[in-house]
């Protein structure tokens, strides 16, 4: 299954968009993290994914093919919350996975149990959060599927099993698996992910390579005598994707020419000026977060 | 098989097994705590003690103990063929002034058959008679209902937090539920059969049972598998129609059934009385409960003549089993996690 293709994607809870057209291509061999606020729409299209929810408009395909029973044999799932059953033992699941699954692996499952350190004679309700997740990410990485589907996999795990799933992600990939995980701590997806794509309200906002996204974008910095200062259209240029203000200081997020628009601003009387290396963070809030100065600054400068 | 909903049933069956244990145990505790009063060799010794009581011992050939015990002064005689396991037979005669004619009843395996002849009457006990299978549906299918009720939450159970388990799985939804219904099916019958076990077991200790399963027997087995699984199918497709509130369709199934069948069953004389008998009365037609009636008859009669209604009545509740199941398919085609 080399690549999955999710078309003008949306998937509408009465009157909230939960998706709002969403198009995506997700390659093989390759970790792809989907990074978004709570509520952005992330589980949403996992479930659209799956056929777990019908969506409203779009297409999901694998290979060019639609969702169909049969292909389950080969997408694993890990979802978001809890979902063993509480009365029945870690061993009743991995017995479940096996006759589910002709390609689950057994031995895989109980290894992986062990490295977590998941009792597997344990009812579910006996199990603490982290342990739940442990376990239904060794089912998940057990199946030997060929698409691993993960909504927040490491929630509730203490940091060395944290470390352990974004290894066995990464193993996957360099097997020819395709990853796809949404987490919140963003420094894991900068460590596990290729790819990202940034979901706010149900929106696609950004999507790339995450070192072409890190080498493209550059934060320009300035610092302003007072807090009465023109920007002589430097908001207005294309290059210029947003501009912060905070008092007297000027933050510009820029696509390219960053040194050239660093030039510009000291021409405008700006003191200190630099140039900053943006990491994932950066790029996630400033994907996310409203632009609050923008306007100001702009409407400050015309008024000036 | 769907595994996880066979797990469900089992865990049930076992439950149900354990019940059933229990009253065997303490079967075999009234079993040993009566044992001297289960042959007739008490109440005789008893009556030898008395005067002017005369009684004879004889072994028949064939090994049955008879005694004959006559007491001239009272008018009485009787004669007890004591068979073991296989049973025993009394014939009593003694003088009566009742006009009552004669009589025949059964209860269980006892039969009792009283004639009169001028001013004696003569009273035939018979024990180790065929018990009629219509008793041991009876409790059976009540436990089936029970067993009926729990397991009918199947897709329910699953829309609470386990969609994304049962619908990730390389088979057909259809297939799925026709699976998880199958075992549910399954594990009803099973635990109608354990009862069935259960009970000869019990008649086991006292006696040799002989099941009677002629007429009206018949009818009851094919009844008593027939109804359980419609109602099962009632309300499986209620609690997956809401499946939020699933439990609570669980607790209120059988007071709702009850209460209707009894609004159902009653004939008031007022005109809002009436109007809710008649809307009882409809709403009772939905429920496979309501189509299990056996009209007093002969165990001996044949299998059909006797009660025409039961074939549309055994053929009204496999609709429902379908129709029900059917329903409760549609919706889980339709779940979203």
């Amino acid at each position: 299954m080399s690549t999955i293709t999710i078309s003008n994607l949306h998937k509408r809870y009465g009157s909230v968009a939960a998706v709002d057209g969403v198009t995506l291509e997700i390659p093989t061999s390759s970790v792809f993290g989907i990074l978004g606020p709570n509520g952005a729409g992330k589980t949403t299209i996992f479930k659209c994914m799956l056929n777990l929810a019908q969506p409203n408009a779009g297409a999901i395909r694998y290979e060019g093919r639609p969702l169909s029973a049969p292909l389950f044999e080969r997408i694993a799932y890990v979802p978001e919350r809890s979902v063993l059953y509480d009365w029945m033992t870690i061993a009743e699941h991995l017995e479940m996975n096996r006759r589910a699954y002709a390609t689950f692996d057994s031995g895989r499952a109980g290894e992986l149990l062990e490295q977590f350190n998941v009792d597997r004679r344990k009812r579910a309700r006996a199990l603490s959060k982290g342990m739940r997740t442990a376990a239904m990410v060794a089912f998940a990485f057990a199946r030997n599927a060929e698409v691993l589907i993960l909504d927040e996999p490491t929630g509730g795990l203490d940091p060395v099993n944290q470390r352990h799933v974004l290894s066995l992600m990464i193993n996957e990939a360099a097997r020819g698996n395709s990853v796809i995980f949404s987490s919140h701590q963003i420094g894991q997806v900068e460590r596990a992910a290729e790819r990202i794509a940034i979901v706010d309200r149900g929106r696609l906002v950004l999507e790339g390579l995450v070192d072409d996204l890190k080498a493209d974008r550059k934060i320009v910095e300035g610092i302003f005598p007072d807090t009465r200062f023109r920007l002589d259209g430097i908001a207005d240029d294309a290059r210029v994707a947003r501009t912060d203000r905070t008092e007297r200081i000027v933050r510009l997020l820029v696509t390219a020419g960053a040194d050239e628009i660093a030039q510009r601003l000291s021409g405008t009387g700006a003191t200190a000026v630099r140039v900053l290396d943006l990491n994932l963070e950066d790029i996630f809030l400033y994907a996310v977060s409203p632009a609050t100065a923008t306007t100001d600054v702009i409407a400050e400068e015309r008024v000036l | 098989m769907n595994y996880v909903e066979w797990l469900r049933v089992r865990n049930l069956l076992r439950i149900v097994a354990i019940i059933l244990g229990v009253l065997l145990v303490l079967a075999v505790v009234l079993r040993i705590s009566v044992a001297r009063y289960t042959t007739p060799a008490h109440w005789i010794s008893q009556i030898e003690g008395q005067p002017d009581v005369k009684v004879q011992h004889v072994t028949l050939p064939d090994g049955t103990k008879r005694t004959i015990v006559d007491h001239p002064a009272q008018g009485t005689h009787v004669v007890v063929d004591d068979r073991g396991y296989a049973g025993t037979h009394i014939v009593v005669t003694e003088p009566t002034k009742s006009h009552h004619e004669n009589d025949n009843f059964s209860v269980g395996s006892v039969s009792v058959s009283e004639s009169k002849h001028g001013s004696v009457k003569t009273t035939v006990i018979d024990t180790n008679g065929a018990v009629p299978m219509i008793y041991y549906m009876a409790l059976a299918d009540l436990v089936a209902l029970i067993v009926a009720t729990m397991l009918a939450a199947p897709f329910a159970r699953e829309a609470d937090g386990h969609l994304e388990v049962a619908l990730t799985k390389p088979i057909p939804r259809a297939r799925y539920a026709m699976e998880a219904i199958a075992a549910d099916v399954a594990g009803i019958i099973v635990a109608s059969l354990l009862t069935i076990a259960a009970l000869y077991i019990c008649q086991l200790l006292f006696e040799s049972p002989r099941l009677d399963f002629s007429g009206v027997n018949a009818r009851a087995i094919a009844i008593g598998i027939a109804c359980p699984l419609a109602w099962y199918a009632l309300v499986c497709a209620a609690t997956t129609w809401m499946h939020r509130a699933f439990g609570a369709v669980l607790g209120f199934a059988w007071p709702v059934a009850i209460l209707v069948g009894v609004l159902a069953a009653i004939h008031p004389r007022n005109v809002v009385g009436l109007f809710i008998h008649d809307v009882a009365w409809v709403l009772s037609r939905f429920n496979p409960i309501s189509y299990v009636t056996f009209p007093n008859e002969p165990t001996s009669a044949a299998f059909f003549a006797s009660d025409p209604t039961f074939l549309p009545r055994l053929a009204v509740m496999l609709l429902m089993f379908v129709v029900y199941s059917g329903l409760a398919m549609v919706k889980w085609q339709r779940m979203e996690a």
